[in-house]
């Protein structure tokens, strides 16, 4: 079962590298070195990553974080032979930052996934050993402003909202009640990503704790930790 | 990484307490203390002027004074003595109010470097050519750094008159290396030696293109190569503009010269050269952006 969860963006200027000299959010990649440093503490069998895909499948746990497509004049992450999707590259540099030396296993959900997907996806997860850490790679919507990547569509501020306070409450059985057409209108690709962790962690009310919640280029960044007491189990 | 230039065998260039990587490109900030230079004549002649002109370059990104007391271009005769009195004294207030800028002084004087060095100066700027000889004996006693230039054989503020090459890269290849093999030789430090094809010096407009072109033959010797374009005549007479319409073309070269290697650029509008060569360093994958953020949110 999930114990724990610790949910953080997968933008890809999280990685330091990628915003050159300005580091322009640290207090956002701090947030998410805290959540994952809890999410270690907690000291699970393993963690399994979850992000968003082109496909559902799993990974193998070799690659660290590639940005070659992202920055080609970066290169490749020397000695690095596959690359994974970058949701999975952030989190297991985040993991590794927070020095987590344990079992870990990757996986993404395909951004087109039905909910059905997911929630089989996720009760694999929960299953892979007694005491499971998700780290959940998420994003809200892409279209908060008129700067936004996705300009401004008025219905992100509620859809956003939505998920905050599902996270921040432990009510996750309303993430598995988004629409995944709508969550797609709005750039919001986060979605298969929060149905896989409502699913892993389906009967359980956690504690939720947001570190960090704030769309300064216009995507939601929704940072937290999830912890599920042993009364609540 | 095939995206960028072939990186040439460059090494750390040592510039008074100084030390720079070859990926960093040095803007190096013209201050004549002359009443009668070709761009802006008389603008620094003032001391007063010129060391506010001195604060203003640094506040723009300089990283190295040049300080000369002498035109180019034939004119007014100026002798050591004069050449010095208006150099030297505003070197050490220079040095003075800046303890760790690197200053540079242009001279062919040996006279006139060993009172540059003594007020402070880090590089003498040898624009042309080991005329004197004993300017490099000047630098190793001092423990400077020295500009070894190519001016084809032309005597200190003279014209280029029906000037021939058969191959002007070879000879400033050939001229530049004895050049900087004499300053070894008379003690000057290996990182201390850096190199300049000198254009228009003994040069017309052709052979300046074809230097400019050809920079990376230069930039592949090792040595670290200094350009000087800043609104001069190649770049007047390719487009037909006076000196004060020479900035785009002047900017244009200088974006050549960075993308062949070039480190260190003599220029007299700092902020402008300062944007086209950090650009370049970015293009050749040599400095991260300043801040990128577009598309990665």
């Amino acid at each position: 079962m999930i114990t724990a969860a610790a949910l953080c963006p997968a933008a890809p200027l999280l990685a330091r590298e990628l915003t050159g000299a300005d580091p322009v959010v640290p207090e956002l990649r701090r947030a998410c070195l805290d959540a994952v440093i809890s999410l270690a503490a907690s000291a699970p069998d393993l963690v399994a990553v979850v992000g968003a895909g082109t496909q559902t499948r799993d990974w193998p746990d070799v690659a660290g974080l590639d940005l070659s497509a992202y920055a080609p004049s970066l290169g490749r992450v020397p000695g690095n032979t596959a690359s994974v999707p970058l949701p999975l590259g952030l989190a297991a540099q985040l993991l590794d930052q927070a020095g987590y030396a344990g079992r870990r296993t990757l996986h993404t959900a395909s951004e087109s996934a039905s909910l059905d997907e997911c929630m089989a996806l996720g009760k694999r997860l929960a299953d892979l050993a007694d005491d499971v850490g998700l780290l959940v790679m998420a994003d809200g919507s892409a279209r908060r402003g008129l700067r936004a990547p996705g300009y401004l569509d008025d219905r992100s501020a509620p859809f956003d909202a939505e998920v905050e306070r599902a996270v921040r409450t432990g009510d996750l059985g309303a993430l598995l009640a988004i629409d995944p057409d709508l969550a797609r209108q709005l750039m919001a690709t986060g979605r298969p990503a929060w149905q896989v962790l409502a699913a892993a962690m389906a009967g359980l009310r956690p504690t939720g704790k947001i570190r960090y919640w704030n769309d300064p280029f216009g995507v939601a960044y929704l940072v937290a930790s999830l912890s599920v007491t042993e009364r609540a189990r | 990484m095939s995206e960028t230039v072939a990186d040439p065998p460059q090494s750390v260039l040592r510039l008074g307490r100084r030390e720079f990587a070859p990926s960093e490109p040095l803007i190096m900030g013209i201050v004549n203390r002359t009443p009668d230079s070709f761009f802006r004549p008389g603008l620094t002649w003032d001391e007063s002027v010129a060391m506010e002109r001195v604060h203003q370059v640094i506040g723009e990104g300089a990283d190295i004074i040049d300080i000369g007391g002498v035109p180019a271009a034939p004119g007014k005769q100026v002798d050591a003595e004069e050449e010095i009195r208006r150099t030297a004294g505003f070197i050490a207030a220079v040095r003075s109010a800046y303890p760790d800028v690197v200053i540079s002084v242009d001279t062919w004087r040996h006279e006139v470097g060993r009172a540059a060095c003594q007020a402070g100066a880090d590089l003498i700027n040898d624009s042309w050519g080991g005329y004197d000889e004993r300017l490099a004996e000047v630098a190793a006693e001092f423990g400077a750094a020295i500009v070894c230039s190519h001016a084809g054989r032309q005597h200190p503020r003279t014209r280029p008159f029906r000037v021939a090459y058969q191959d002007v890269m070879a000879d400033v290849l050939e001229r530049t290396q004895l050049l900087a093999h004499r300053a070894l030789a008379a003690g000057v430090q290996r990182e201390r030696i850096v190199i300049d094809a000198a254009h228009d010096f003994g040069k017309n407009t052709w052979h300046s293109l074809e230097i400019t072109r050809r920079l990376g033959e230069m930039v592949a010797t090792g040595w670290p190569v200094l350009v000087s374009l800043s609104n001069k005549d190649f770049v007047g007479e390719t487009l037909n503009v006076p000196p004060e319409q020479r900035l785009a073309g002047t900017l244009a070269a200088t974006s050549v010269c960075a993308w062949h290697g070039a480190r260190i650029f003599r220029v007299h509008q700092v902020p402008e050269s300062r944007h086209v060569v950090d650009m370049v360093a970015a293009i050749r994958g040599q400095r991260p952006p300043a801040r990128a953020v577009r598309g990665l949110a």
